[in-house]
């Protein structure tokens, strides 16, 4: 009769019986040796290895056969109907009684179970020397065995525990299903971009610099008969030369070989005196054509997937396949003075600061403090913002981030790569070390639920442009993050960064475009605001008059933009009207949420906001867009 | 004809007639790799071309960081390991500092993984009297980590002493990685995380332009990949090698506070004293290591070939 057996189980029946251990007596068989490990010592060290899974199991079933019902076995995968491999449940009282009965009579024999235990961890024997022989070769062999010091020191029963870490492991290990399956929707709906391998053998770039005709640095024709010679030695070439893209030597008169490459390799601005190599990218004509073709067949595949709306619908929104994209929108006007109300609220922020580092940037920069005073805690009730920051800016971001409510979530890197798909390595674009990458501060507010997480990872490799123009493949990033129909805002936008479904205001932007209704509305009242109050505080000196007249005549132009017709307007309302309808019918509570946001046109109360924003203060707005017109 | 039949045609048509087109397409191609990631699977920073030699193409550098390791190699003291429990790390380091004076000009703190116990260890050690002045401080941790320790680096005192000069990446390959982050913490994230960082601060003060003898400025990069080659313990050498290239110091310490297990052991390395309760050696003697660097020096002489190829300030014209 095993007294330790029963004191496990009364102790610990709720746990057995639960996820993780769910009963499984294997388990229940290692949990229990290691409790009889932590309580009996060393000395027992032959009880533990004789006790056999089948002996375990052979004591339970003597339990059971003493105290009927008090444990119910449950027989799932066991090959054999008289083995059992679940215990379904444990009834605590009759074994608590056997317990103590036994409990009893073994005290009146004055051999208490407890002092019993006691008594033996007092005697502790000392640690068993690992190491009998003295012979160092042994010795240093045993010091290698780091798995065996491991064993000898710290666990014993190595495999069990082995087995129950392990299994902790991969619990811990296993990824929520929702990452996989937003992961594999992800597959199935985004459009796929043309991509083509690079060659990575450096031998076929020397062969091809001798074989190319180049003229006014672009690449005219080849010599058939080179490459076919250089085929029969390196066969495989041509096959490379047709499949990945190559980079070409671009040898000029000046060019000295031993210099090695140009920092600036394709970017270059003395390419005709420049003594540094450089290089032309080389793609055949037939293997662009074959490339987009098989892109766009799998992007039809994908568009008419479209329609067929998946199973796996969080965060998205709820009309997601008949809903059409924003175009883009953009407004020209001075961040810093501009009343975040009129643009309602966003699931998404970028912002790309222009964060004050003496340099000389090619655009103002503006003061580090008054991007922290930037009312950009109106801009998400629940969403992601994305914030650039450059070197000494990191701890200031981060500490935005937090000032406007936000959470630093995660950091992603910017990977900058050349020309030739290297990442930067030359040209002292750090204080103390170089810099290869970008950080992207990720920070969130409140609680969207409807994000979908671990779709992408937090590294973008992708090469640099004109200064600090950031990678695309943020959009695309993000569009996964939030679902295609989200509304989205980017500050300090330029003209290159506009694209469907995105807001983006700006000091750089040429003109404003609007397209959702409520925002125009918003966005014409606050400018007629803005100029009524200028006329009426103060008396315009003559000459600031003439420009207000100027001022005046650019928003009607911003009006009369073709973008701007009613009908316009009207396909955008209609179609967000079905989705509020089915919004109030509760489709799906996750993409409510969503919703909300994205249709930011009918939630707001015009006159309330309106009201409540305040006058802007100065002329800069008005005269930035009076500038635009000039 | 479409141009996809053309191709395959000329394709078939290969082998007998030995003709094929090679005119080269206009304009200039850019793959984008996080989309490349979501149809394929295959992880961005795999496709850097220059991971196995970051300073390809570039001679000049290429004979720099050949002289760097032979000069840094010559000046290096014996491999040490000291192999201390976690909780005696600071008895042990306090017992340093003041039985046998020891103090370190590069102290780099934590590796690759999160389960480490840098917050107490930086809490409770007298950094500033282990680090010397000028010295330089590395600490290697998750993102996550980095920025919880944003508060206690940001404080005025630590501020004041440690000032944080740049922030490290150190990036592994795939997701079969030993240094593969995984999910541990994550729970909230929303991207799966891919990356390590480290702060690098320093204390006292050293000039980019005049300091030549104590630093060598924009030798290396802030990010590092991992390659294939250093999977073999729990450090990849490209921690250690930052630090070498940038400060010419030879009293440089590393201490893990994190057990990292006999899978991944911590190697010891030529030029460090390496503190960890997995270090393969215990072969530390602060006795040994002083009468070592009074022979070597405290730091490693300049030498002309470095000088002449190393990256340096423009040199300010007299007015």
């Amino acid at each position: 009769m095993n007294l330790d057996l029963i004191h496990f189980l009364i102790e610990n029946h709720v746990e057995l019986c639960k996820v993780p251990v769910s009963g499984n007596i294997r388990d229940i068989f290692s949990l229990y040796l290691m409790s009889r490990d932590r309580v009996v010592d060393m000395d027992s060290d032959a009880l533990v290895q004789v006790m056999t899974y089948n002996d375990f199991i052979n004591e339970l079933k003597d339990v059971e056969i003493i105290v009927p019902g008090s444990i119910i076995f449950k027989n799932e995968n066991a090959p054999s109907p008289h083995e059992f491999d679940t215990i379904t449940f444990i009834d605590v009282v009759p074994l608590k009684i056997l317990y103590y009965m036994h409990f009893e009579r073994k005290d009146k024999n004055s051999d208490s179970f407890d002092s019993r235990k006691s008594s033996e961890l007092k005697t502790q024997p000392p640690l068993p020397t690992p190491i009998s022989s003295p012979q160092p070769f042994d010795k240093f062999m045993d010091l290698l065995d780091m798995e065996k010091m491991d064993d000898m020191k710290t666990i014993r029963n190595n495999p069990l525990n082995k087995v129950l870490l392990t299994k902790l492991n991969n619990i811990l290990e296993t990824e929520p299903q929702s990452y996989q399956l937003g992961r594999e929707r992800a597959k199935e709906s985004t459009p796929i971009t043309n991509y083509i391998p690079s060659c990575m053998n450096h031998e076929h770039s020397s062969i091809l610099s001798s074989t190319v005709y180049i003229v006014n640095n672009k690449i005219i024709s080849m010599q058939w008969s080179k490459l076919s010679k250089y085929e029969i030695e390196n066969p495989e070439f041509v096959e490379c030369l047709q499949n990945n893209i190559h980079y070409v030597p671009n040898l000029k008169p000046q060019t000295d070989l031993s210099l090695g490459d140009c920092s600036y390799l394709d970017t270059c601005h003395k390419l005709n005196s420049c003594r540094y190599l450089h290089y032309l990218q080389y793609i055949p004509e037939s293997l662009l054509t074959k490339i987009s073709n098989e892109t766009k067949k799998k992007n039809d595949e994908i568009e008419q997937n479209g329609y067929k709306i998946p199973f796996y619908s969080h965060g998205n929104c709820s009309s997601v396949a008949v809903k059409e994209q924003l175009p883009p929108q953009w407004i020209k006007c001075d961040v810093r003075k501009f009343d975040f109300n009129i643009i309602g609220k966003f699931s998404v922020v970028i912002a790309d600061p222009a964060w004050n580092i003496h340099m000389n940037l090619p655009y103002g920069t503006c003061n580090d403090i008054e991007l922290l005073q930037l009312p950009l805690n109106h801009l998400q009730n629940d969403g992601v913002l994305f914030l650039w920051v450059t070197g000494r800016a990191i701890e200031l971001g981060k500490e935005s981030l937090m000032n406007w409510g936000y959470k630093v979530i995660n950091e992603i890197s910017w990977i900058k790569t050349n020309q030739l798909g290297r990442t930067i390595v030359t040209g002292r674009t750090g204080h103390w070390l170089n810099h290869s990458k970008e950080h992207l501060l990720v920070g969130i507010k409140g609680d969207p639920r409807w994000v979908n997480k671990h779709i992408d990872i937090d590294l973008v490799v992708s090469t640099t442009r004109e200064t600090s123009r950031k990678p695309d493949e943020l959009y695309g990033m993000i569009e996964r993050l939030v679902g295609p129909h989200a509304r989205k805002l980017e500050i300090f936008g330029r003209d290159h960064n506009i694209r469907p479904g995105w807001l983006t205001i700006g000091n750089q932007l040429t003109g404003t475009c609007i397209h959702e209704m409520d925002v125009k509305t918003k966005y014409d009242k606050f400018i007629a605001n803005n100029n009524k109050n200028k006329e009426n505080r103060y008396r315009l000196p003559n000459q600031q008059q003439k420009q207000n007249n100027n001022q005046n005549q650019s928003l009607n132009k911003i009006q009369r933009q073709p973008d701007f017709n009613r009908n316009n307007h009207k396909r955008f309302n209609m179609s967000s009207q079905p989705l509020l309808s089915q919004n109030n019918n509760g489709i799906n509570i996750m993409t409510n949420r969503n919703q909300i946001n994205i249709a930011g046109s009918i939630p707001y109360s015009i006159q309330e906001r309106t009201e409540t924003s305040t006058p802007i203060q100065n002329t800069y707005f008005a005269s930035s867009t009076a500038s635009s017109s000039s | 004809m479409t141009p996809m039949e053309s191709y395959t045609t000329s394709k078939e048509s290969e082998h007998k007639s030995k003709h094929v087109n090679f005119k080269p397409s206009t304009g200039f191609h850019t793959n984008d790799y996080s989309n490349n990631y979501i149809h394929t699977g295959s992880m961005p920073q795999k496709h850097v071309t220059n991971i196995e030699n970051p300073v390809e193409g570039y001679p000049k550098l290429q004979k720099l960081f050949e002289e760097k390791d032979k000069q840094i190699s010559h000046y290096a003291t014996t491999p040490f390991g000291c192999k201390v429990e976690i909780d005696s790390m600071v008895p042990k380091l306090n017992s340093w500092i003041q039985k046998d004076n020891l103090n370190f000009d590069v102290v780099m703190i934590g590796c690759l993984t999160d389960n480490q116990f840098i917050y107490p260890l930086l809490t409770q050690l007298p950094l500033d009297r282990l680090v010397s002045k000028p010295g330089f401080l590395f600490i290697w941790a998750s993102a996550k980590k980095i920025n919880e320790l944003t508060k206690l680096l940001n404080n005025e005192l630590w501020a004041k002493k440690f000032r944080r000069s740049e922030e490290l990446v150190f990036v592994p390959i795939d997701k079969n990685s030993p240094f593969y982050p995984g999910l541990d913490q994550d729970d909230d994230t929303l991207l799966a995380k891919m990356q390590w960082h480290c702060w690098m601060c320093i204390t006292g003060t050293v000039r980019r332009s005049t300091d030549g003898h104590l630093i060598h400025c924009n030798v290396d990069t802030d990010l590092n990949i991992e390659t294939e080659k250093t999977r073999n313990g729990a450090v990849p050498s490209h921690l250690y090698r930052v630090a070498e290239n940038f400060s010419t110091a030879t009293r440089r310490l590393h201490i893990i506070p994190a057990r990292t297990g006999w899978e991944t052991p911590v190697r010891l390395r030529p030029g460090w004293v390496i503190m960890s309760p997995d270090v393969m050696l215990n072969n530390f003697d602060p006795a040994k290591y002083k009468k070592e660097i009074s022979r070597l020096g405290c730091n490693i002489p300049l030498k002309n070939e470095i000088e002449t190829l190393r990256p340096k300030s423009p040199i300010q014209k007299a007015s």
